[in-house]
């Protein structure tokens, strides 16, 4: 194995080669505690991926992370942060795209399956909870949360708990092609029903027949 | 029976083979419920008589938004939660957790720290295996295999309780150092568990390796090539088991592995049975750097000497006034790392375990995201059992180890 002392030449050749890849694009290069992050603009990043794969003295050959960081008051609003490992030259490096227009409600970024096939369930999840459609993926959906989820937990503005979602956002407790009651917008994460002292008829009979289903199993 | 155009488009893209032909294929349902997924992993198998053609993993049943609850406590609070994602290995989080808060405070670490982490992340890693030993025998039937491997691990548990006071969730490893001083009797116990543990490996050697039973499950059962393994980010012993040398304690070298003397076990054909000796081997060489650690633990703190990060002792509190706002702080804001971002790279039992925290300068921590290692290999296995039978795929989900709690977190 190489001398750990390479470490930054590599990291540090990793820029040079972004940079002459994009000549006049505009890529930001941070240092900090000895780990380097290369800036660019979104519509650059599967190319660049691609290229830092097969590069003969680097071979960024895996995929080690994908993931977001929602930045809530700036904009653009979210960094897709990609970390870099080379299992043969042992360079490391960290890659990110800004995405997320003022009222963008799901920024859009290319995949970088078709580079690293690792990045098929990162990207799910990045998706599922930050609400980044990757486009082209082979298989968009949600990873973590239930299918019928409707917003993305870990956005900044999703609240930590004790919190009324517009919609029923949980599919099961309310019954297919039923009308629903305003009451059931009010529940909670685990409660079905709604407040008590505001009882809506339907919702009270739809609350009975699924707090009595769970009864029958116990 | 060649099928027609019209006919093809009816049936789904599994039950035609490249060549039209029509398989009749069936789709069932494997877990989350069941006992040999290790938590709850939910398969959907699609199978023609008794060969799986397509498997797809249905992850998300243990989410319980632990990055989420980490980005709403102090640094020193999230600590707690790095436990509970890969339940098996708590050390291991703990310690892959405190070197990147470590990293973005910039604080240096004791020698007897460093060391003592080492010795406890081995320790940690062998328990890990050990109860995955037990498990993965267990799904190929042997049964006695689990009681042996619980009994060893039993002990293990004993020496975590004796440093923290509790079995699972220690916490033991924070930033800055340890919770507490290694207790007396710590290296005495240690030793103990060391002179018995190699004669109890080659006891399971002789129970599993040379068993003809075990060999015909395991051998030549659901390969992954190495190509394939990096492509699909497996790292860990899945990846050592199919001939890549890669380990991050020898690569980037933390907490000072870098003064221990130790191999790396790979394997050749990167099967179910390879995965096995690799983590047998593996065992090996984990007494033995524990056994260097005992040997060469230095006197000294046992953390930063940095009241700012680390609380101050009780009799302190009591008595001084500077040590009780030094603890009002702590325990009521915490500590405020500069702002930037740190990923931080570890070998646990399953892989490579990544933290990467960012900080915005206030006393939370802004994001923390855990590359979890099961998650990678969890990725990789529609590829291992594609084509293989169906009772392979209870020896292959066994010879990848996961942890549910960490690959949905």
């Amino acid at each position: 194995m190489s001398e750990p002392e390479l470490a930054p030449t590599l990291a540090a050749r990793t820029a040079a080669l972004v940079r002459d890849r994009l000549g006049d694009a505009p890529i930001e290069v941070v240092e900090y505690r000895g780990e380097m992050t290369i800036i660019l603009p979104v519509e650059h990043i599967v190319p660049v991926c691609q290229m830092l794969r097969d590069a003969p003295d680097l071979r960024y050959d895996f995929l080690a992370d994908l993931t977001a960081v929602d930045w809530e008051d700036r904009e653009p609003r979210y960094d897709v942060v990609y970390h870099l490992l080379s299992m043969q030259t042992r360079a490391v490096v960290r890659l990110k795209v800004r995405v997320g227009a003022e009222g963008e409600d799901h920024p859009t970024v290319p995949t970088v399956t078709g580079v690293w096939p690792a990045a098929n369930w990162c990207e799910r999840e990045v998706y599922d909870l930050f609400g980044i459609v990757f486009t082209d993926h082979p298989d968009m959906r949600r990873i973590l949360m239930p299918d019928d989820w409707t917003s993305h937990p870990l956005r900044k503005d999703y609240p930590l708990t004790g919190i009324t979602l517009p919609e029923p956002h949980w599919g099961g407790q309310v019954p297919l092609g039923s009308p629903v009651s305003p009451t059931l917008y009010r529940q909670t994460l685990r409660t079905p029903g709604g407040i008590p002292g505001e009882i809506d008829p339907q919702a009270e009979s739809t609350r009975q027949s699924v707090e009595g289903q769970g009864d029958q199993e116990h | 029976m060649q099928l027609e155009e019209s006919q093809r488009l009816l049936l789904d893209e599994s039950q035609v083979t490249p060549d039209g032909q029509r398989v009749d294929t069936m789709t069932i349902n494997m877990g989350p419920q069941h006992p040999s997924t290790h938590g709850v992993l939910r398969l959907i198998l699609t199978l023609d008589g008794e060969t799986v053609v397509k498997a797809v993993p249905d992850i998300g049943f243990l989410h319980t938004g632990i990055e989420k609850t980490a980005e709403n406590k102090t640094y020193f609070q999230a600590l707690v939660v790095t436990d509970r994602m890969d339940y098996l290995a708590p050390l291991s989080n703990n310690l892959g957790y405190s070197l990147a808060v470590e990293q973005l405070l910039g604080v240096e670490i004791p020698p007897k720290a460093q060391i003592a982490r080492v010795a406890l992340a081995e320790l940690q890693r062998l328990a890990s295996h050990l109860v995955w030993l037990g498990t993965h025998a267990l799904d190929l039937g042997a049964q006695s295999m689990f009681l042996y491997a619980f009994r060893e691990r039993e002990m293990l548990l004993d020496i975590f309780e004796l440093c923290s006071g509790v079995r699972l969730m220690t916490s033991y490893i924070m930033p800055g150092g340890l919770q507490a001083d290694l207790p007396p009797g710590f290296d005495a116990k240690v030793r103990e568990f060391l002179a018995i543990f190699p004669d109890r490996l080659r006891e399971y050697h002789d129970l599993l390796t040379y068993n003809q039973l075990f060999i015909d499950r395991t051998k030549n059962v659901a390969p992954l090539n190495a190509a394939d393994c990096i492509a699909l980010g497996a790292s860990g012993p899945v990846l050592r088991a199919s001939g890549v040398a890669w380990d991050t304690r020898k690569a980037f070298p933390y907490s000072s592995y870098e003064k221990f003397d130790f191999a790396i076990p790979v394997g050749t054909n990167g099967d179910v049975y390879d995965r096995y000796l690799v983590r047998m081997l593996e065992m090996e060489q984990s007494a033995n750097i524990v056994r260097q650690a005992l040997d060469s633990m230095p006197e000294g703190r046992w953390n930063v000497a940095d009241p700012k990060i680390i609380p101050p002792p009780k009799w302190a509190v009591a008595t001084n006034m500077e040590a009780l706002i030094h603890h009002f702080k702590l325990y009521t804001e915490g500590y405020r790392p500069p702002r930037g971002e740190v990923y931080q790279r570890i070998e646990s039992p399953k892989g490579e375990i990544g933290f990467y925290v960012v900080s915005d300068g206030s006393s939370r921590p802004y994001r923390m995201h855990v590359r979890a290692p099961s998650f990678g290999n969890l990725q990789a296995l529609p590829k291992m059992i594609e084509g293989q039978l169906l009772s392979d795929v209870v020896a292959a989900i066994g010879s990848i180890d996961i942890v549910l709690g960490e690959v949905d977190r």
